[in-house]
C-alpha cells in the first residue's frame, strides 16, 4: 500500500513548533506532469545505463510503497525533528 | 462438532445409551484430542515489521537522541536495488574496494543472499555502550 501521509514536526528552542502534513496522493497528482517528466529521465537513464526499464520501475513502486511506517525522530536538547510516514 | 461426537449424541437421543454413559464416552473423546488452543499459542512467535535505531547522547551537557524506525519491508525492496546495479559500475566499485583494503567481489552478491540476510535480521539485537553515548540497533 503506497503511503498517505508524510508528517514532519519541528520543534525550536524558542518553543514554537511546525507541524506540516502532506497528503501524498495529492501531492502526486498535483506534481504528476513533473512527475511523468521525472520518470522519462529516468527511462533514459536506464537505457543509457543499460539497466532494465520495467525492473527498474517495477523496484522503485516496491520500495515506495515499503515507506509507510518509518520514522525518524532526533532531539538535540530542546529541538526536535520528527519525519514520519504513513 | 467432529463425528464421534455426533454419533454418541445420536446413540443417546435413540436411546441406546444413558447420559452418564454419554458423558463419560465425550469425556474420553477429549481426553484423546491434544488441546488445539495450547498447540496454536506454542506456535512460531510473530515475524519482526520493523528495524529500529535508537541512539542516546550527551554533548556539551546536553542529552541527545536519534530514534529510527524502518520497515523491514523497505530493506527487502532495497536490496532488489542490487540487481539494477549495472555491471560495469560493479567492477569499478569492486576495484576501489580492492585499491581501500576490502577486497569484495560485488558481482558475486546476489539480490535473494541479500534478502535472505534481511530475513534473518529480525533476531539480531545490537548494544553499544559508552560513557557519552549508547546505540541500540534491534527488530521489533
Amino acid at each position: 500500500m503506497m503511503p498517505q501521509l508524510l508528517t514532519v514536526r519541528v520543534n525550536r528552542p524558542e518553543g514554537r513548533a511546525i507541524r506540516i502534513w502532506v497528503p501524498v496522493l495529492p501531492v502526486m497528482l498535483a506534481g504528476s506532469p513533473f512527475l511523468i517528466l521525472a520518470a522519462l529521465a529516468a527511462a533514459v537513464a536506464c537505457l543509457v545505463y543499460r539497466v532494465r526499464v520495467m525492473q527498474a520501475f517495477g523496484t522503485g513502486w516496491r520500495l515506495f510503497c515499503a515507506l509507510p511506517g518509518t520514522r525518524f525522530d532526533v532531539r538535540e536538547g530542546r529541538t526536535a525533528v520528527l519525519v514520519s510516514i504513513r | 462438532m467432529n463425528e464421534q461426537r455426533k454419533d454418541i449424541l445420536g446413540m443417546l437421543a435413540e436411546g441406546k445409551i444413558t447420559p452418564d454413559e454419554a458423558e463419560q464416552l465425550i469425556a474420553a473423546l477429549e481426553r484423546d484430542q491434544p488441546p488445539v488452543a495450547a498447540s496454536s499459542e506454542a506456535g512460531p512467535k510473530a515475524k519482526a515489521k520493523y528495524l529500529r535505531l535508537v541512539v542516546d547522547t550527551i554533548e556539551n551537557g546536553e542529552p541527545g537522541r536519534v530514534n529510527a524506525r524502518v520497515p523491514l519491508q523497505l530493506l527487502r525492496a532495497g536490496v532488489r536495488l542490487a540487481a539494477l546495479v549495472p555491471p560495469q559500475a560493479l567492477t569499478r566499485a569492486n576495484a576501489e574496494l580492492g585499491k581501500s583494503g576490502v577486497p569484495i567481489d560485488l558481482t558475486q552478491l546476489k539480490p535473494e543472499q541479500l534478502e535472505a540476510l534481511v530475513e534473518q535480521l529480525d533476531e539480531v539485537t545490537l548494544e553499544v555502550d559508552q560513557p557519552d553515548a549508547k546505540v541500540r540497533i534491534f527488530c521489533e
